[in-house]
């Protein structure tokens, strides 16, 4: 193979090559994209990550990047003023990312301790010089602890694990926020119940509930006998007492969560339930044996939440209850309980595992399960791979969306971070949650760093990111979400590549990152690349990503090839056999899947599209005005509706019945002018507005002195009932301003 | 959460009330042709439309005739001290959160003895809905003159009538922080009286429903002009604010569309000085609630604020030292 001392195509904008002891083995390739990234750890990305220490309400994952940023944008001040703490903050992210890069275990905050500790004796300046005293100022911005840690193969379970735990707690708080205000609601009932107990109102009672400070002043004994003579009613029902008091019990002493706060010191408190497992069995063993308790607090809250509202009725509610089993419970009930979380590692679990845990996740149950997969390529051989179904486990996420009620998220660790969001809904998801995570920790390329390959995974749609949300809405657009991938439309990713050559001179090209760079990387697969320098590029080469499309007989025996680099950076042509471009078209064909998922080329979409197109147009073509024609849209202005009045207008004025008498009710104001002249002829109703019931049961006179009487007006008195009555004509001139 | 469960067990006991389910044994004492009654009837209108339970609402008043409201209703009830009627709504709130509060108030016990409360309690903007039966004067102690009587307006404190201009409440609330909804309504178009205390009722925050009410024993006759002639009354409507039913449209045809959100347009019409202006002045329902505010993270359970305690008394307390030398042993 071409050696160093040739003159080398070396990508432009290189950081150092990684020194020559670092170089593993004869054939190391690397995607010629990734010579940028040769050594991770002086550069600025996601990783170190901060496992956010909080109760659910904060970011959960924080990249230390960020951290530091949000330090440097709290305190230091704009332009060149602020420069000094500004690389100030920058060295100490510098530090703590190489001792993390080292293999150091440690929390944000420990970690700037010892890391300021060392800028600070590197310094060598004298106490409370301008290094201590922005260090200071630094550390005192750091708002935000937790672990810290680098990408590697635990990470996708120390992520997880995490962020259920956040979760977890989130949920905890809700839970007690809940349960507690029920206890403090149905103590509250027995609290009122005893002070209106005799116990409550003996006169030692009496006096200590006033406090000796004014005990002096009260005549205890006149006061209960005062007080117990004055009582009113019943106290609870004993059976209604019982009840509340079994809730409490039960409410109390669940073990779904911690105590919290409020009773930290309870001696015999019994431990709270674990709920992360080693086995989808062992979760569904737990769930089982827990049930019994399940039920039981179930339906404690049912009653708590019946009798705060005073409508627990023995008749109606106890045969309820009696009778209440699994089959009553509701997802809303469960979700209130914790979710059980499951860590699965593709390989070194049990195949019979990865089959149990579709088991688990079809049971609608809310169990989470992680399976993290370390190599989603596979071996070269056609034997099936060791994967349940031999799907591979890059597709396991796809098949456990046909399961319905669980919510799936696939993404490499490079983007868990990026896609925390999706991550936590799906923990938050009231029901069972896939993550399939590719660690990019593969054995078979230990020359390229986890995250890179965990990031060239879903850069080349090896892993895709992808999330499938059941309880987002009806269809798949709700559901469904494939942001977070590069160039969305695209089938690969394309990406400029600036490289020089033997004579110095510079280029760029667009370059497709695909599959077969991915798959490049791996030791595997090397026997089917055949790098070649520069020296070596033909005419016959054609870039590996145009031959996905055609046959090999299409590419008229053109060997395709992809762009790598080795450890010296030197750029190579790698042609690569077509057992890979096989691969990388399978590849291909689940993204597009993918992409039709998610909306994107949709084939249903795209045939409708054409069809209505061809329609409109043939229709366009008929109705094409003859040339000159005048433009008749103008007569097609839409009219304002008219005013609302005519509505109004509509309504009636309320016919007057005949010559009797009448009131416009529902302007009645209850003002009991009238009812109190004659309550047989003035009756409220329903509203409490006044009618007239019986127009004979009182006088004209009376009629009419009602009518003057309504300060609105709405008493129509008609015409005299009875002609006998006497100073009727008077009467009827009164009312006439009425009628 | 469990929502579904309980709310089907609730559903088997759900009552339909009806409005003599609010009503109490006493009969109402005011005068014969006092607003207060239909301000009366509106409220247990609305309690029976909405289905409140009894038991779980309350109403909560000072000193006046007005405030004796709550004597009248079948529910919770809190006849309070003079003017100090908000105080006792918040202190109901912040404890019950889950009960529905309402204060009946007078001119005389809001702006006058309780002003400062009042001040506070918009700023609060607790989740309550507050009625001012503006009268103009006070009835209870017969005939004296309040903060809202007009000027010139001969009472036994004001033999040679008032000689200062009157406070505006509406104005007064609007210009206070965190006002969230203010409203007026008259007791003698009882249609647009129910409305505007429903749409009180549901706001979520203070709710200040100004009413003016007829006080046929010492203010006789002295809203006639605007009862009689309906032009004198500017009936502000919104798809956000008021709908009028064709009925009232009819009668009451001086209208205007007003947005509650605008504020500066609310503050004109509070001021309209020869027409009365019904319905929704502002309403915003994003000011925060200090109930919601300051609900905290737990429930103070028994167990908590001992917890809480026993914290706070463990920072002074002393221990002794195991194995140390008592004093004036050595
Ligand atoms: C501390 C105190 N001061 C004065 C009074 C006397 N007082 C009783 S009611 C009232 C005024 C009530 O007027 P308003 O609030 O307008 O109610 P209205 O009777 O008009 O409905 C006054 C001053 C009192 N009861 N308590
Ligand atoms: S006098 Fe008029 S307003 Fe009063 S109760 Fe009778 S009808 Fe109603
Ligand atoms: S004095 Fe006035 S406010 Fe009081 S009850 Fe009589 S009419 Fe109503």
């Amino acid at each position: 193979m071409a050696q160093a001392s040739m003159p080398l195509a070396r990508p432009t904008d290189t950081p150092d090559a990684p020194e020559a002891g670092s170089a593993p083995e004869a054939v190391a390739l690397r995607p010629a994209l990734f010579a940028r990234y040769g050594a991770l750890e002086q550069l600025r990305y996601d990783f170190p990550l901060v496992l956010v220490e909080d109760d659910g309400d904060g970011p959960v994952l924080q990249p230390l990047t960020q951290v530091m940023d949000a330090i440097v944008r709290q305190t230091a001040a704009p332009g060149p003023a602020g420069e000094a703490l500004r690389q100030l903050v920058l060295r100490l992210e510098d530090a703590i990312r190489q001792r993390v890069a080292g293999g150091e275990s440690d929390t944000l905050a420990n970690l700037c301790r010892t890391c300021a500790a060392d800028l600070l004796a590197a310094s060598q300046e004298p106490p409370f010089g301008p290094t201590a005293t922005n260090l200071d100022r630094a550390r005192e911005a750091l708002h935000v602890d937790g672990l810290v840690i680098d990408c590697d193969g635990a990470t996708p379970k120390a992520v997880l694990a995490h962020a259920w735990k956040s979760v977890h707690a989130a949920k905890a708080k809700e839970f007690r926020k809940k349960i507690d205000g029920l206890i403090l609601r149905l103590t509250d009932i027995l609290k009122a119940d005893f002070t209106r107990s005799d116990e409550a109102h003996t006169p030692a009672a009496l006096e200590s509930a006033i406090g000796a400070s004014y005990g002096a002043a009260f005549d205890f004994h006149a006061l209960s006998r005062v007080l117990s003579r004055g009582r009113a009613g019943e106290g609870l029902p004993k059976e209604r007492e019982r009840r509340i008091h079994w809730v409490l019990f039960v409410l109390r002493s669940q073990r779904f969560y911690g105590p919290g706060r409020s009773s930290e010191r309870k001696p015999g408190q019994p431990e709270p339930h674990g709920f992360i497992f080693e086995s989808c069995a062992a979760a569904l063993d737990a769930f089982r044996e827990r049930l019994p308790a399940v039920l039981e607090f179930v339906k404690a809250l049912t009653i708590a939440e019946l009798e705060i509202e005073n409508k627990y009725r023995a008749e109606l509610h106890d045969p309820v209850f009696e009778r209440f089993d699994e089959s009553d419970l509701s997802a809303e009930q469960l979700a209130l309980l914790p979710a059980s979380l499951v860590c699965l590692r593709d390989g070194r679990t049990d195949t019979a595992e990865t089959v149990q845990a579709f088991e688990a996740l079809a049971s609608g149950l809310s169990i989470k399960v992680l399976i993290q997969t370390d190599d989603i390529l596979g071996g070269t051989s056609p034997e099936p791979s060791r994967t349940a179904f031999g799907v591979g486990s890059a597709r396991l996420a796809a098949m456990a969306m046909g399961l319905n009620s669980a919510y799936v998220f696939q993404a490499s660790s490079a983007h868990l971070c990026r896609a925390r969001e999706r991550l936590i809904a799906g923990l938050r998801h009231d029901g069972p949650a896939l993550f399939c995570v590719f660690s990019g920790a593969v054995e078979t390329a230990p020359h390229v760093a986890p995250y890179l390959l965990a990031a060239a995974a879903t850069e080349s749609r090896a892993f895709p990111t992808f999330s499938y949300d059941p309880s987002a809405g009806p269809d798949w657009a709700a559901r469904f979400d494939l942001t977070g991938n590069p160039q969305l439309t695209a089938d690969w990713p394309l990406h400029r590549l600036e490289y020089q050559d033997q004579a110095m001179q510079r280029h760029g090209e667009e370059v497709a990152f695909s599959y077969i760079d991915f798959a490049a990387c791996d030791r595997r697969y090397a026997r089917f690349c055949q790098p070649g320098a520069e020296a070596e590029w033909g005419e016959d080469m054609v870039p590996a990503s145009a031959c996905l499309e055609s046959t090999p007989e299409a590419n008229g025996g053109r060997r395709p090839y992809v762009l790598t680099v080795g450890p010296d950076d030197e750029l190579r042509r790698t042609v690569v056999d077509e057992k890979i471009i096989e691969a990388a078209r399978r590849c291909n064909d689940a993204w597009r899947r993918l992409q039709e998922l998610g909306g994107i080329n949709n084939s249903h979409a795209l045939r409708l599209l054409a069809r209505e197109r061809a329609v409109w147009e043939a229709e366009r073509e008929r109705e094409a005005p003859p040339p000159g024609a005048p433009e008749a849209a103008a007569s097609a202005v839409p009219t304002v509706e008219p005013p609302a009045e005519a509505e109004v207008a509509e309504v009636a004025e309320p016919a007057a019945a005949g010559d009797g008498p009448w009131i416009e009710v529902s302007r009645c104001t209850t003002c009991n002018e009238c009812t109190q002249i004659n309550n047989r002829i003035f009756v409220y109703n329903d509203d409490m507005q006044a009618e007239i019931v019986d127009p004979d049961a009182g006088t004209y006179r009376e009629m009419v002195e009602a009518a003057e009487s309504c300060q609105v007006s709405i008493i129509h008195p008609g015409q005299p009932r009875n002609p006998d009555e006497p100073n009727l004509e008077d009467l009827i001139a009164r009312a006439e301003s009425f009628n | 959460m469990t929502a579904t469960m309980t709310q089907c067990l609730l559903r088997l006991v759900e009552e339909d009330y009806t409005l003599a389910d609010y009503q109490s044994d006493i009969a109402p004492r005011w005068c014969a042709g006092c607003g207060d009654s239909a301000i009366l009837t509106a409220i247990q209108r609305l309690c029976r439309e909405e289905n409140l339970p009894p038991e779980k609402t309350v109403f909560v008043s000072g000193i006046g005739c007005s405030s004796r409201l709550p004597h009248y209703m079948n529910a919770y009830g809190f006849h309070g001290m003079h003017g100090r009627a908000l105080p006792v709504a918040e202190g109901i709130k912040m404890r019950r959160p889950d009960l529905h509060v309402f204060v009946t108030t007078g001119d005389g016990d809001c702006c006058s003895i309780g002003a400062a409360h009042w001040i506070h309690a918009i700023r609060y903007n607790m989740n309550m809905t507050v009625l001012l039966h503006d009268n103009q004067v006070y009835g209870l102690t017969k005939n004296q003159a309040s903060p809202t009587s007009p000027r010139g307006l001969q009472t036994n404190t004001t033999p040679r009538g008032a000689c200062l201009e009157p406070l505006n409440p509406l104005s007064v609330t609007l210009g206070v922080a965190n006002v969230s909804f203010v409203a007026q309504a008259v007791d003698w178009i009882p249609g647009l009286l129910y409305d505007i205390i429903a749409q009180a009722h549901r706001h979520r925050g203070l709710a200040f429903v100004r009413i003016l009410q007829r006080c046929p024993e010492f203010m006789d006759h002295f809203y006639d002009d605007a009862v009689r002639d309906p032009t004198k009354t500017r009936i502000l409507v919104h798809g956000d604010g008021l709908r009028l039913s064709p009925e009232v449209s009819r009668i009451y045809r001086n209208q205007e569309a007003h947005d509650p959100l605008d504020m500066a347009r609310a503050r004109a019409l509070a001021s309209l000085g020869d027409e009365i202006p019904v319905g929704v002045l502002y309403r915003d329902p994003s000011v925060p609630c200090y109930d919601d505010l300051r609900a905290g993270e737990r429930p103070n359970t028994p167990d908590l604020i001992r917890t809480v305690l026993d914290e706070e008394f463990d920072k002074v307390t002393i221990w002794p030292q195991i194995g140390a030398t008592p004093l004036g042993a050595e």
